[in-house]
């Protein structure tokens, strides 16, 4: 099963789409998750994530605002894809019945 | 960011292979991180995947299983093939011998073995871990550092000869390194993922193996050159069957492992 960070990073990517890359992602995970991503721990799970299969990476255009230097574009695979899934759902499964789980569908509904 | 600071960032990621360099300090600069953050950010980035990348085997095998013995027993043998050619060529520099009775056949044959060990042993380190390469080049320079220290420094050259031929007082001094060049080409062979096929591969080994017995039986080897074979026959095991396969193998190893 997904880690956490990966979870978040293939979601986040995903969420992307065409515009995933490096400091999109970063970006993406900062808002969301409300904590700081570093350098490391990004490219480091992106590695990891690709050695498994999960996404495919590969080395786009270079622009201006990045100082003419290529940016590494993520695209999440299928595998990937049913990954997250497995994820969410076990989450989803793990959670109900908690209180904050509880209260949070009563505050939906 | 200052110039000066985005030298120290680019020398900082020099670790990282060119397309990583790019995307992560071009994504640094996208957003706008200060020059501290970059270069923590890149630090932190070269440091984890170091820690990560000797989670996996092929490290410590590398640097341990076959660069540190390598280099010892290699620059015996270096020595050795010095001493024999000093000896050939009624030259005598006063190094320690390890060897002493070998003629001019014995000699073509441990210098085509000391290439042979050298080149083999060079390519396993460059292909089993490419990203850890430092790890073995310090332990190289370490050993080599002592060792040559124990060898040459120690044992004093014989000044009435190398006092009347300053040159050969020079050649003396490398005596101990003689399979530097052909274990960096095996090392940057390895490292380019060219991986040898199972044909050659075999060969390569039997000839070896076949040349260290015949080196054996004339006692002009030392019982822990046996281990010199190890890396060649590495090298068989691991040989590729087709044209692909292993390289892609070996870059996802290290990739699964960080």
């Amino acid at each position: 099963m997904l880690g956490e960070f990966e979870y978040l990073l293939i979601t986040t990517a995903a969420r992307l789409g065409d515009n995933a890359y490096g400091a999109a992602i970063r970006e993406g995970i900062e808002e969301i998750a409300q904590r700081k991503c570093s350098i490391g721990a990004l490219y480091t799970t992106i590695e990891r994530l690709e050695g498994k299969g999960l996404i495919t990476t590969w080395m786009g255009e270079a622009t201006a605002e990045r100082g003419g230097r290529a940016k590494r574009m993520v695209r999440v695979t299928g595998k990937g894809t049913r990954a997250a899934k497995e994820f969410y759902e076990v989450m989803m499964r793990v959670s109900s019945g908690a209180s904050w789980a509880v209260r949070r569908a009563e505050r939906l509904s | 960011m200052t110039s000066s600071w985005w030298s120290l960032v680019e020398f900082a990621a020099r670790p990282l292979e060119r397309d990583e360099r790019e995307a992560v300090i071009g994504d640094s600069v996208e957003a706008g991180d200060s020059s501290w953050q970059a270069l923590s950010g890149v630090l932190g980035f070269v440091l984890r995947r170091q820690l990560l990348l000797w989670k996996s085997w092929r490290p410590w095998l590398a640097a341990f299983g076959f660069a540190a013995p390598s280099t010892w027993l290699l620059m015996t043998v270096s020595l050795s093939v010095t001493c024999t050619s000093e000896r050939l060529l009624g030259l005598n520099l006063g190094h320690w011998a390890p060897t002493g009775h070998e003629g001019i056949f014995m000699l073509l044959c441990h210098v085509f073995l000391l290439v042979a060990w050298s080149w083999t042993s060079g390519f396993a380190i460059g292909s089993l871990s490419p990203r850890t390469l430092w790890t073995s080049a310090a332990l190289f320079l370490l050993l080599a550092q002592f060792l040559n220290h124990m060898y040459i420094v120690a044992a004093p050259v014989h000044s009435a000869v190398a006092g009347g031929f300053p040159s050969f007082f020079a050649i003396a001094r490398l005596a101990p390194f003689l399979f530097v060049v052909p274990a960096f080409w095996g090392v940057s062979r390895g490292k380019r993922e060219v991986r040898l096929r199972r044909g050659p591969a075999l060969f390569l080994a039997a000839t070896i193996t076949i040349l260290t017995a015949a080196a054996w039986f004339n006692n002009a080897l030392w019982v822990l050159n046996w281990l010199l074979l190890c890396p060649a026959w590495f090298l068989v095991a691991t040989a590729r069957r087709s044209e692909t396969g292993r390289a892609t193998k070996v870059r996802q190893s290290e990739r699964s492992s960080v």
